[in-house]
């Protein structure tokens, strides 16, 4: 199911899409390291998860709990979408028209489906490190969806940590180097966690 | 050569018929051989007095007793080495000449690029020429394999005919986009073999198909919309072990295949384009038999969510003219037949479905985008009819019901053609599992 090649016109034929990591919002919150992997202006940036996975794209589930309408030029959206372990803060602008008008279009609370793309943020010098997600797609979606994506996250989650584990991906030596604080074992206390809040 | 040994009383004369002989004999060879040779420098426009290529050859047989095929051979290598030409060299060393024109005769099946080659074989194919330096092109076969030749204008070789057998002595095996092919040149010599040889082509299966020339045996699987003009059929041949694309051009005398029905193709050209194989069938023999085959499944299930719905999607318009089907603008134009104004109207879904490791490509037919947003064609054309927002809104209402979703699609590996598709359920067994797996070494 590979994109044929008329598809593709001009771009390289070896051109994939970025696939979107599955995260939970507490591990996506301890991001600091943002890196490309040449000086051309189009190759993607990527967030380097702390347990050792870089991600281009995200795909996140939650429930979306605020949206606020900011700026006056430049009119954009931001929102709060909650998992069961934390806030991910996403935001739409005109570069994403069609994100922006679904954001404004969805009412508070509701499950949604986000696919965006992460980056490492400061609001100045003096403030902490923020991760927010620049919406390409935004969806209404129902609980079941919900529950999936858990069962998905913590899946991808757990596979990362005994990645980690054995410690020898490039990605994996990276994160060690920079999160040397951070222990990835507690992201599988978290994953249990929010397995368990699902109720059958 | 000479047999006059009973006489002792003759010796001298026979010394001196021997040596006459001899000299006789390889005298005509110098010529012919350093033209040969000055021949091919020449198609690298290099100019090299034959006079000059027959003191070489000359002393490599007079005085150090070469073998005249090897001395021709030795000779070209030297002069393409001294002109820094390095398609000149016939191979690999040690190859001795077997044939009398001091290239190795083959198999075509081990005819390996950057040799020079005699092969016997019947010519089973014959293309249209592409250019007017090609004189003749086409496929020759004997029972090991097949390969493509081109006789260049130049070589002036006899003109061959298909069904007909022939000794190529001394072409050259080169490759283009890693398919091997005969060059026939001016130093080619063609000659006709007489006898028919018996040439039952053996069929591969389509997993150890390799760019060059195959024969299958094979079932139509399916039939695509053609994207050109000159396109008679395009879709996909399957066997037992794996499926492949097949093409026909349009040509007098080239009739479609079924789907559904089996056939025996032999010598089509198999090409590779992005690392994928596709089947040109314009050359091949195609038989229709009566059999049927299993094929492969070669099927994978993909489960991820649907991450993009592409533009395109939803409800849209295909050109009527027959065998064309393309898909409409806006403004009803079909990019070949133009305005069309009695279209046809079909549902499909073009998007991305990621498993978070990967992400796949998907094309979801009529059938299975009815199953999947419940929306049927005769609703869809019910809304882009009377909505506002017409075929828009068909595109807002699909992507709302699977955007974000997860959905397990089947299709085939390379393709993006998704022939089912449903959604994932959640399943307690795997919360379970998971809730055992996290919490396993905490």
């Amino acid at each position: 199911m590979s994109t044929p090649a008329r598809e593709m016109g001009r771009k390289d034929a070896s051109f994939e899409r970025e696939p979107a990591r599955r995260v939970f919002a507490s591990e996506l919150r301890e991001c600091r390291y943002q890196f490309k992997d040449s000086e051309d202006e189009k190759s993607p940036t990527f967030v380097l998860l702390p347990t050792g996975e870089r991600c281009n794209r995200i795909f996140i589930v939650g429930t979306l709990t605020e949206k606020q309408r900011q700026g006056d030029q430049n009119i954009f959206y931001r929102g709060r979408v909650v998992d069961p372990t934390g806030t991910f803060f996403i935001m739409a602008g005109s570069y994403q028209p069609e994100a922006m008008q679904q954001l404004a279009k969805i009412e508070t609370p509701a499950f949604v489906a986000v696919i965006g793309k992460p980056s490492v943020y400061r609001k100045d010098e003096a403030s902490s490190p923020m991760v927010s997600v620049r919406v390409e797609s935004i969806n209404i979606v129902d609980k079941e969806t919900r529950d999936l994506w858990i069962l998905d996250t913590a899946e991808r989650t757990i596979d990362r940590i005994e990645a980690f584990a054995v410690g020898t991906a490039p990605d994996v030596v990276k994160a060690k180097e920079q999160y040397p604080t951070i222990d990835p074992v507690t992201f599988r206390k978290i994953a249990y966690d929010a397995l368990a809040q699902i109720k059958i | 050569m000479c047999r006059f040994t009973f006489a002792p009383h003759t010796s001298q004369y026979i010394d001196r018929i021997r040596s006459d002989s001899y000299v006789e004999m390889y005298e005509m060879d110098f010529s012919e051989a350093a033209d040969r040779i000055s021949r091919k420098f020449q198609k690298s426009g290099q100019t090299i007095d034959p006079k000059k290529i027959e003191g070489k050859l000359r002393r490599l047989i007079e005085e150090f007793s070469v073998q005249p095929s090897e001395a021709e051979r030795s000779v070209t290598n030297e002069l393409a080495k001294e002109f820094n030409i390095p398609s000149m060299g016939t191979g690999s060393a040690g190859s001795g000449g077997t044939g009398s024109s001091g290239t190795e005769e083959k198999k075509i099946a081990d005819a390996a690029p950057g040799e020079w080659v005699t092969i016997e074989g019947k010519i089973v194919a014959l293309a249209a020429p592409a250019s007017p330096s090609i004189a003749q092109g086409g496929i020759i076969a004997d029972d090991s394999g097949a390969i493509r030749f081109v006789a260049w204008a130049k070589a002036n070789a006899p003109v061959m005919a298909v069904g007909s057998w022939y000794r190529i002595e001394s072409a050259v095996v080169d490759e283009f986009k890693g398919i091997a092919s005969l060059k026939i040149h001016s130093g080619t010599t063609i000659k006709e073999i007489e006898e028919d040889r018996a040439l039952m082509p053996t069929t591969v299966p389509i997993s150890e198909l390799h760019p060059g020339i195959g024969s299958i045996r094979a079932k139509v699987v399916q039939e695509w919309d053609a994207t050109h003009e000159r396109m008679l059929q395009s879709g996909l041949l399957g066997d037992e072990t794996d499926t492949i694309d097949f093409v026909i051009w349009k040509e007098p005398g080239k009739e479609s295949l079924t789907p559904g029905a089996v056939y025996n193709i032999f010598y089509a050209q198999v090409d590779e384009y992005n690392g994928r194989l596709s089947l040109n069938l314009n050359t091949a023999m195609v038989m229709q038999e009566d059999g049927d085959i299993a094929v492969s499944g070669g099927d994978i299930a993909v489960s991820g969510a649907i991450v993009h719905v592409a533009p395109g999607s939803g409800i849209i318009k295909r050109c009527p003219v027959e065998r064309c089907n393309r898909a409409l603008s806006r403004q009803n134009y079909c990019p070949v037949h133009e305005i069309q104004p009695k279209f046809t109207y079909d549902l499909r879904i073009k998007g991305w479905l990621d498993n978070g490791e990967k992400t796949h490509s998907v094309l979801l037919q009529r059938d299975v985008v009815e199953s999947l947003t419940g929306i049927s064609l005769d609703a869809a054309k019910e809304i882009a009819e009377n909505n506002p927002l017409g075929m828009d809104e068909v595109f807002l209402q699909m992507r709302d019901k699977i955007l974000g979703r997860y959905f397990t699609c089947h299709g085939r590996e390379i393709e993006r053609l998704v022939n089912k598709c449903e959604p994932v359920v959640f399943e307690s067994g795997k919360h379970t599992a998971l809730l055992n797996r996290a919490g396993g070494a905490s």
